[in-house]
């Protein structure tokens, strides 16, 4: 389903990925770990397509069709969803409102004809008891005064609502509690497809014990040093990082990684 | 140094349409003192950013026929008033006969209560700094007086409907004073709008004073076309307890200019100031306002938001003065400004004076530009690009949108609204 060859990008001229090559087939679910500053949110941003990364060279495609020629909203018309690391407060504009408008959008892409406000708030409604959202929230402005863990639901909330076909989740995990984790969970278990890929960027293993995956990349320098399988991340856990060869460098990299997201 | 240019004799010529007596004396009263009037300039400091756009020329003093046909935008809900080049036109007009509430033209007022109205113009503005509305005291050609008694509640909106028709170039003076007794109410619509193409000019002054807890919403919707010189003026006086909320929705043009000042007179009076300029082109628009805390115990908050398109301009000038006896005042003042194009200008300036020394006052001014991460957001979830921007703009001011009272003027703004945003987004 989503092909990345010999992928390079950058940030402000300061190369982040530095060749990064994986295949992720429909129905599987992949992590992606690694110490701060890898990269691993940047290749969630570049294959969302944010303009504030530049790929220099390789190439993306899902289902065959190349990626990189299409805008961040064709991208997401054609499946891709990005669940943020930090979600974006939009005071001003209803989630009701953002989440109809986005339906909508990919229901006309799809020739489907666009739910009604009635038709909708009866989905969202649903949807968002999947996550345990009071329906409260949907009157209330993008995330706005959202606890942590509320906007990560949100972003599960999205998710269930768009139907992707590649759901990235880009350390959906982090700031959870454990309660909020087992229903975040839940919701991308419920995800899972025959026709659905899972990309998960986690800088933790305790995602994982959630949502089991099927594969497990170690990302470090802008390249994936090491693939396995699930018992890789277990390894991970128990030994660190220091074992392939790899720094944890909290800061070396960080400030320019962190300004995408 | 070069004396001030002033008044082309072109405008102090007596203005013809009768009155009654005591309002023909005032017209030239003010008229003659219009003679060594400076005009504003670049060097007048409230008017720095805009005399360049005030034109006028001989023709302007012209004035429009006061007869015609109005437009069909003129089907408003409600009680409404019709006014065509500052003329009441009474076939035009509805509203029912209401206990306690008389609603007159300047013209049907007895020479009794045409010498009291005399007494009580210009009253509520401080003429010093509103230059412009001396213009219009001593060239309006009709009027509205509406006065409620004590207790009166007028029970819907009244809609005051100002056309100008611009088939030939001139001026139109519409001029409100409303008489608000203790604790009436009423909420007011003032809509201007114009047609044909001809350059004009429309100056307006408004008035509202209010007895002890009165309570008075007045809104004011700015729809003229790009021919349009739009200079007005609304005062305010306020008495003890009472209650001014204003929503002004303005759309620019060649030079919008708005005055608004209030008088927080006696003690605990509150006034809410809304404002939302929106520009495009190489439109013009300022709004300067005045809140002046007089009497201890009185709250204000103003918010007013500005959006600036294509190479047009737009200035907020906000003054809060707080007087030494205005003790326990509460006053909050907040701007911010939203430039869509890099040719686009704001300016943006709070002014505060407080001489008291125990009141709160705040205020906050902003400029920026439409959020990266908000639209990357949104498009990331599938919607246009277009369909973003219109979100996050409108997010900008549905706040003040949502709080005008009166849901015929919130769907006009927002059809208005729908064509600035064809015209500034594009589809992709």
């Amino acid at each position: 389903m989503l092909s990345i060859k010999n992928l390079h990008a950058s940030v402000e001229d300061k190369e982040i990925l530095k060749g990064i090559n994986l295949e992720i087939k429909a129905g599987e679910v992949h992590a992606i770990m690694g110490p701060n500053g890898s990269g691993k949110s940047t290749l969630s941003q570049v294959l969302a397509g944010n303009e504030a990364f530049e790929v220099t060279s390789g190439e993306i495609t899902l289902n065959g069709e190349n990626l990189l020629d299409l805008e961040t909203e064709e991208r997401a018309r054609e499946g891709i969803f990005l669940a943020f690391q930090y979600p974006v407060e939009i005071p001003g504009v209803s989630n009701l409102q953002f989440l109809r408008t986005a339906v909508n959008a990919m229901r006309t892409h799809r020739g489907e004809p666009e739910m009604n406000a009635a038709e909708f708030m009866k989905l969202a409604k649903e949807v968002s008891k999947q996550v345990d959202l009071d329906p409260a929230f949907l009157k209330r402005g993008v995330n706005e005064g959202f606890s942590g863990g509320e906007k990560k639901r949100n972003e599960i909330m999205q998710a269930l609502l768009l139907q992707p076909k590649l759901a990235i989740l880009d350390e959906t995990d982090s700031g959870l509690d454990i309660d909020a984790l087992q229903v975040v969970s839940n919701g991308v278990n419920a995800l899972r497809a025959e026709d659905r890929a899972i990309l998960m960027v986690t800088h933790y293993q305790r995602l994982l014990n959630h949502i089991v995956p099927d594969y497990v990349h170690v990302l470090a320098g802008g390249k994936i040093v090491k693939s396995g399988g699930r018992e890789l991340a277990l390894e991970l856990e128990e030994r660190g990082y220091g074992w392939l060869g790899i720094k944890d460098e909290e800061t070396a990299d960080s400030s320019a990684n962190g300004s995408g997201n | 140094m070069k004396p001030a240019p002033t008044l082309s004799s072109a405008f102090l010529h007596p203005v013809g349409h009768s009155l009654p007596e005591p309002l023909v004396a005032l017209r030239k009263q003010r008229g003659t003192a219009l003679v060594d009037m400076p005009l504003p300039t670049r060097k007048t400091e409230n008017w720095k950013y805009s005399s360049k756009f005030l034109k006028l020329t001989d023709e302007m003093a012209n004035a429009l026929p006061a007869d015609g046909k109005t437009g069909s935008s003129l089907a408003v809900p409600g009680y409404k008033v019709a006014f065509l080049n500052g003329v009441m036109i009474p076939e035009a007009s509805e509203y029912p006969d209401l206990d306690g509430i008389t609603i007159q033209s300047f013209d049907d007022l007895s020479d009794d209560e045409a010498a009291e109205l005399a007494d009580r113009l210009d009253s509520t503005l401080d003429n010093n700094a509103v230059q412009m509305a001396r213009l219009n005291s001593a060239r309006f050609e009709d009027g509205l007086l509406i006065r409620l008694s004590p207790d009166a509640v007028l029970d819907q909106p009244l809609f005051i409907v100002h056309e100008v028709t611009a088939d030939a170039s001139g001026s139109a003076f519409p001029r409100i004073y409303v008489d608000a007794g203790r604790h009436s109410q009423i909420t007011l619509v003032e809509e201007y709008i114009s047609s044909g193409s001809e350059p004009v000019m429309v100056n307006t002054v408004s008035e509202f004073t209010l007895a002890d807890g009165a309570n008075v919403t007045s809104i004011r919707l700015n729809m003229e076309g790009e021919n349009v010189q739009h200079i007005g003026a609304t005062g305010v006086r306020q008495q003890r307890s009472s209650r001014f909320e204003s929503h002004c929705v303005g759309f620019g043009g060649p030079l919008r200019r708005h005055d608004l000042q209030v008088r927080l007179e006696g003690e605990g009076a509150e006034c809410k100031l809304n404002g939302v300029v929106v520009t495009q082109g190489k439109q013009h628009y300022d709004n300067h306002t005045t809140i002046e805390h007089i009497a201890a115990h009185c709250n204000s908050e103003e918010t007013y938001r500005n959006i600036a398109a294509d190479q047009s301009h737009a200035i907020f000038n906000g003054r809060i003065h707080i007087h030494q006896d205005a003790q326990k005042s509460n006053a909050d003042m907040n701007n911010k400004n939203l430039l869509l194009s890099n040719g686009a200008e704001i300016d943006t300036k709070p002014e505060l004076e407080i001489y008291a020394d125990d009141v709160k006052c705040a205020h906050g001014a902003t400029i920026g530009q439409l959020d990266e991460a908000s639209l990357f957001y949104l498009v990331s979830r599938g919607i246009a690009r277009r369909e973003a921007n219109v979100l996050l703009t409108m997010a900008f001011i549905n706040e003040l949108v949502e709080q005008i009272p009166v849901a015929a003027v919130r769907e006009t703004a927002q059809t208005r609204l729908n064509q600035f945003f064809d015209q500034t987004f594009e589809e992709a």
